[in-house]
């Protein structure tokens, strides 16, 4: 394949290591030749490897499957799942992932992303409804527009919010950014 | 659509206008369609037909930037002038700082040099600059050659490498692959983007200046040394901007066009139509000069802290994009 096909979230093989790309940019340095730049994780160890090649450089794509498994629990080294097909049930170590744990909710399904029998990546969905366990309620009168606060979701991630969010309610998160979208009435 | 950037962008264009204007800039509008262009080995360019009952069909271009008409003008006695145009660039990759179609502004001032334009620009950014703009945008300018960054980001002495052989090894020896393909100028580009482009500061806009010659371009050589007289803004990390001290010598101008169109025929897609007499306007008579070229779109993204392109485009090209998409999918 070559390197301008790169698409984020693809598993790429580099030097014999299976790598997920987690941002692609392109960039044409002076009206130069072009190139792409990209962020890759490695689901080992969570490295981040930044790399930066020529829109016709050839790389190697894996070929990668997919499964659905229920995520049980996360104890110090490990996320817990269930595949739901076959009920067994396998950890992923923590390292290659720990930024997503903020993001994982106890009982949820997950796409996670497979190669040669080892997890690559989980697939967070891109927007997800949480609900709000902990927030201060605003100061009374505070109509200042734009006005926010900070609150706790049930996973354990902070997120900033407006001030009219209440505990027990929910709400959206843009999971890449990890920022609040909208309220979301039952 | 981010409407609320409607109007960010009209205040943002109108100041421009009125910076060139105050400065005795004229503004100038140049055809978006031309018969015509200058071979650019880089940039892929968007073709259509000219197509009449009467007078048959012709081959034209959607421009990559105004250059060749602005210095047609230029050759007539225009003095300085400016232009912001829509400019189009096939096969431009899209994401978050490209769209195949942008706006650009362009402008050329009448006896100065590369140095001389960043004063203007500088210029330019202060008469942008009000209570809200992002520090990132803060004039003075942080200024250093290629050669400085090279020495000090990887302590490579470029003045060293001035062979493929040489180039590479260093090059190799940073850990890059090298593909037998690569030209000097690919392997500069590979080891600029991987180690230098990426360090780059952001608290002030960064001007790297005199790049090496060996990257072809219409900006005239530094006399005595293997550098060209050219510029690029970078704020913010995000390229902004390019200069040229422009080739003004005939010859010069027709050996780099004829090679460029040699580099443009073994690997363009469309290989345009070439306006073979288009050095001549390089004669005595034409002057001194110095030209930037500034994408609007990025301007307005840094001006306002947009992180994409596409937030401060009105109709973005993946917009577009995902409309044929869904088209084709009712077509199955």
């Amino acid at each position: 394949m070559k390197a301008g096909a790169i698409d984020k979230g693809m598993a790429l093989l580099i030097k014999g290591s299976p790598f997920i790309v987690v941002e692609r940019d392109f960039v044409n340095p002076g009206k130069g030749s072009a190139f792409v730049r990209l962020k890759l994780k490695s689901p080992e160890t969570g490295r981040v490897l930044k790399e930066t090649m020529k829109t016709q450089d050839n790389i190697e794509e894996i070929s990668v499957e997919d499964k659905e498994c229920q995520y049980l629990y996360s104890d110090e080294e490990a996320f817990h799942f269930m595949d739901t097909q076959t009920y067994d049930q396998f950890e992923i170590p923590m390292e290659g992932f720990a930024d997503y744990k903020l993001l994982m909710r106890d009982g949820d399904t997950y796409k996670i992303i497979m190669w040669e029998e080892r997890p690559l990546d989980i697939i967070i969905p891109f927007k997800v409804v949480y609900e709000v366990t902990e927030a201060f309620d605003g100061v009374k009168g505070d109509t200042v527009q734009g006005a926010s606060k900070l609150v706790t979701i049930e996973t354990g991630l902070e997120v900033k919010v407006p001030i009219f969010i209440k505990q027990g309610e929910k709400i959206m998160i843009n999971t890449e950014t990890r920022e609040y979208v909208e309220r979301v009435n039952n | 659509m981010n409407i609320d950037i409607i109007t960010k962008r009209s205040h943002i264009i109108g100041q421009i206008r009125s910076f060139f204007q105050t400065n005795e800039y004229v503004e100038v509008e140049t055809p978006i369609l031309a018969p015509e262009l200058i071979p650019e080995s880089t940039i892929e360019v968007f073709e259509t037909t000219f197509s009449s009952e009467f007078h048959g069909d012709h081959q034209f271009y959607l421009i990559p930037s105004p250059e060749v008409f602005m210095k047609k003008l230029i050759s007539k006695g225009s003095g300085n002038i400016y232009q912001i145009t829509k400019s189009f660039r096939n096969s431009e990759q899209i994401g978050k700082d490209h769209n195949p179609e942008f706006t650009m502004l362009e402008w050329y001032t009448i006896k100065a040099n590369y140095l001389d334009s960043i004063k203007t620009i500088e210029d330019l950014f202060i008469s942008l600059t009000d209570k809200n703009t992002p520090s990132y945008f803060k004039t003075p300018f942080i200024k250093k050659s290629i050669e400085e960054v090279f020495k000090e980001y990887i302590s490579i002495d470029l003045l060293k490498c001035q062979t493929r052989t040489l180039i590479k090894k260093e090059a190799q020896e940073l850990g890059l692959t090298i593909e037998k393909t690569d030209t000097w100028e690919d392997i500069f580009n590979r080891i600029f983007l991987n180690f230098i482009e990426p360090e780059l500061p952001c608290e002030n806009p960064v001007v790297l200046y005199n790049y090496p010659k060996q990257i072809v371009c219409l900006a005239k050589e530094l006399k005595g040394t293997p550098w060209r007289e050219r510029w690029e803004l970078y704020v913010n990390g995000i390229e902004l901007a390019n200069c040229y001290s422009e080739e003004t010598d005939s010859s010069s101008v027709k050996n780099i066009l004829e090679s460029e169109y040699i580099k443009k025929a073994s690997s363009g897609r469309v290989i345009p139509d070439i306006d073979s007499d288009y050095y001549l306007i390089f004669n005595k008579d034409f002057p001194e000069c110095s030209g930037v070229a500034l994408g609007i779109d990025r301007l307005v993204m840094l001006l306002t802290g947009t992180s994409s392109i596409e937030g401060v485009i009105l109709f973005p090209f993946s917009d577009t994009v995902k409309q044929i998409k869904i088209t084709e999918d009712l077509l199955i």
